[in-house]
């Protein structure tokens, strides 16, 4: 193994392995349990427990280089491992994924939506949402929990969406129960609760070219959020085989590096 | 005391020997600016309205300050509301407003009523000026010292240029306040930062700004409307002066200066701030298409240390021109 990658985003964290080109292994842990089972703080860095993971030996460990990024990198100094910043990890990510060198990349995340431009390879301009969250996968995973169905039955509907306008994602609760009241289909509550993702990060994704968008991100798993996002762009959309571990998979290129 | 929400011709309360204090300055490095916000909330502003509007009034009321100058135009509307709130507690607030067209003789209307309301004539004003012009010249040659000379941080020029709006309250003490850090700063080592930034829009609302550009290597060295508030330009008179002055004034005015200023010094990228509910968000769209460097855009809404998210998008900035710089 070259090179270890940790994502620690809002919702889970991400391992990724690698040897050289090659892409070794994939880890996921949910956020909260993780930090409560693996974590533990000592002299103001964080420390985590491989061993107790199981998923490498303290040997395997130490001849290895150990890359972090994430939401909790700011706050949280991982002992032994190189922080870099996401947007970094994102596009190492991407281009390792797709050997693309130009293109746009959408992350779309448990929080964070992120638009990035790469052109030849550099890293040229990029916006992330802020103050709010109301595009992200977590208010897909919330809207799932409202209409009683799971996120993956969420994620096929994208025709005929019910217009939903709450610009706030829990305000949005209560005017999806109202749709429900009036009668609309399950189908069409989807598309619209799918199209309302496409509305908030559509003036963002609107900055940079749209001629190849990289998806990546727990929501690019979502088959009406990829249909809705061709049919509002018309760009040539790609997802790479491993879109939630994009930014662990670029930190374990960039310790591989 | 006279207060007042932006910067004002300070010629005339010096002229009528009054104390000076502009209510930003003394919300923002208020022991608890959190509490003031939350102050305001209380009274009946909306959660959706831009922070300084609300520090404003409760430290308007929390210190006293029974006179205040508001500027209803060419800053911001929000500005009238808090005016006819500040009048509802009793305070005695006086309208000052820049023309958006920047007619000279509309400008000179509004100098010449605020002069009468203080009791003070233009001539004492110009006379006023010349003595405020030394202290304002010490505080460009700390901006020279920054862009030029690299022996001051982004942070402490920041910091000169936006006490000149109201000279923190005293002229006097201020001046010999700049004349030791001048003594002081002169002697330096310049600083090593290599990528070299531009701070446009408001002051931020959050602290720890500077340092974090600083601690990645990177130093802010054009500050906009801070330089804009230690008034520039050479020019001879009041009118002129306040003509010249671009923060109240529409975009491409200002646009012209920051173009200006980014080729002379230097400047790597552009980190464009805005308030959060502010209309100058709206303008964003005017600078990214004008502007031909790298921009980030930060949104601040209440004071604080600067937080994650903000953290995650600078290292991302930083990184990228790093990354485009041959």
């Amino acid at each position: 193994m070259t090179g270890l990658g940790i994502d620690l985003g809002s919702r889970q964290t991400k391992f990724a392995a690698c040897d050289d080109d090659r892409l070794l292994w994939l880890k996921t842990f949910d956020t909260i349990p993780f930090y409560k089972q693996y974590g533990s703080m000592q002299d103001g860095k964080l420390v985590l427990d491989f061993a107790a993971m199981g998923i490498l030996s303290a040997e395997e460990l130490a001849a290895t280089s150990l890359v972090v990024t994430g939401y909790g990198r700011n706050t949280l100094d991982l002992a032994g491992g190189r922080v870099i910043p996401e947007i970094q990890a994102h596009v190492a990510g991407a281009k390792f994924q797709t050997g693309l060198g130009t293109f746009t990349l959408l992350d779309m995340g448990g929080q964070d939506s992120k638009v990035v431009r790469v052109e030849d390879g550099i890293l040229v301009d990029f916006a992330m949402n802020d103050k709010c969250a109301a595009s992200s996968g977590r208010y897909l995973e919330n809207m799932a929990k409202v209409l009683d169905i799971s996120i993956e039955e969420m994620s096929r509907h994208y025709r005929n969406p019910v217009p939903l306008d709450a610009t706030c994602g829990i305000f949005g609760e209560s005017e999806l129960i109202g749709k429900i009241i009036e009668g609309h289909s399950l189908e069409t509550l989807c598309a619209g609760v799918n199209k309302t993702l496409i509305k908030r990060v559509a003036p963002m994704l609107r900055r940079f070219p749209q001629d190849i968008i990289v998806l990546t991100g727990g929501v690019a798993k979502s088959p009406a959020f990829f249909e809705l996002l061709r049919e509002a762009t018309g760009a040539d959309i790609r997802i790479p085989e491993q879109p939630q571990h994009n930014g662990a998979i670029g930190c374990a290129r960039v310790a591989g590096a | 005391m006279v207060g007042f929400t932006t910067t004002i011709p300070l010629e005339i309360l010096v002229a009528a020997g009054r104390q000076p204090v502009d209510l930003n300055n003394i919300f923002i490095t208020d022991p608890d600016p959190q509490g003031l916000i939350e102050e305001a909330e209380i009274a009946g502003f909306p959660r959706n309205i831009c922070g300084w509007i609300k520090g404003l009034y409760s430290v308007a009321l929390r210190r006293d300050i029974r006179e205040i100058i508001a500027v209803t135009e060419g800053d911001c509307s929000n500005t009238q509301a808090l005016m006819e709130v500040l009048t509802l507690n009793g305070v005695a607030t006086i309208p000052f407003a820049y023309p958006y067209d920047r007619a000279p003789e509309t400008l000179a209307h509004e100098i010449g009523k605020l002069a009468d309301r203080f009791g003070v004539s233009i001539e004492q004003c110009e006379t006023a000026r010349l003595q405020l012009a030394g202290v304002r010249r010490k505080v460009h040659e700390i901006d020279r010292l920054c862009w030029e000379e690299n022996r001051v941080t982004g942070g402490e020029s920041h910091y000169y240029q936006v006490c000149t709006s109201d000279m923190n309250g005293c002229v006097a003490s201020f001046e010999t306040e700049v004349d030791c850090f001048l003594a002081e700063a002169r002697q330096r080592e310049p600083l090593k930062q290599s990528l070299r930034l531009a701070y446009i829009g408001v002051p931020p609302i959050m602290t720890g700004l500077y340092e974090e550009f600083e601690a990645l290597g990177a130093r802010v060295v054009f500050n906009e409307t801070q330089r804009q508030f230690s008034m520039p330009f050479a020019v001879d008179s009041l009118v002129e002066q306040y003509r010249r002055y671009t923060y109240p004034y529409d975009i491409f005015t200002r646009l012209d200066d920051i173009e200006q200023e980014l080729a002379r010094r230097q400047v790597d990228g552009v980190i464009h701030y805005v308030q959060s509910f502010c209309f100058r968000q709206i303008e964003d769209l005017i600078v990214r298409k004008r502007l031909k460097v790298p921009i980030l855009t930060l949104e601040g809404d209440r004071p604080g240390r600067l937080d994650a998210r903000t953290r995650i998008r600078i290292e991302g900035f930083v990184e990228m021109i790093k990354a485009r710089k041959p």
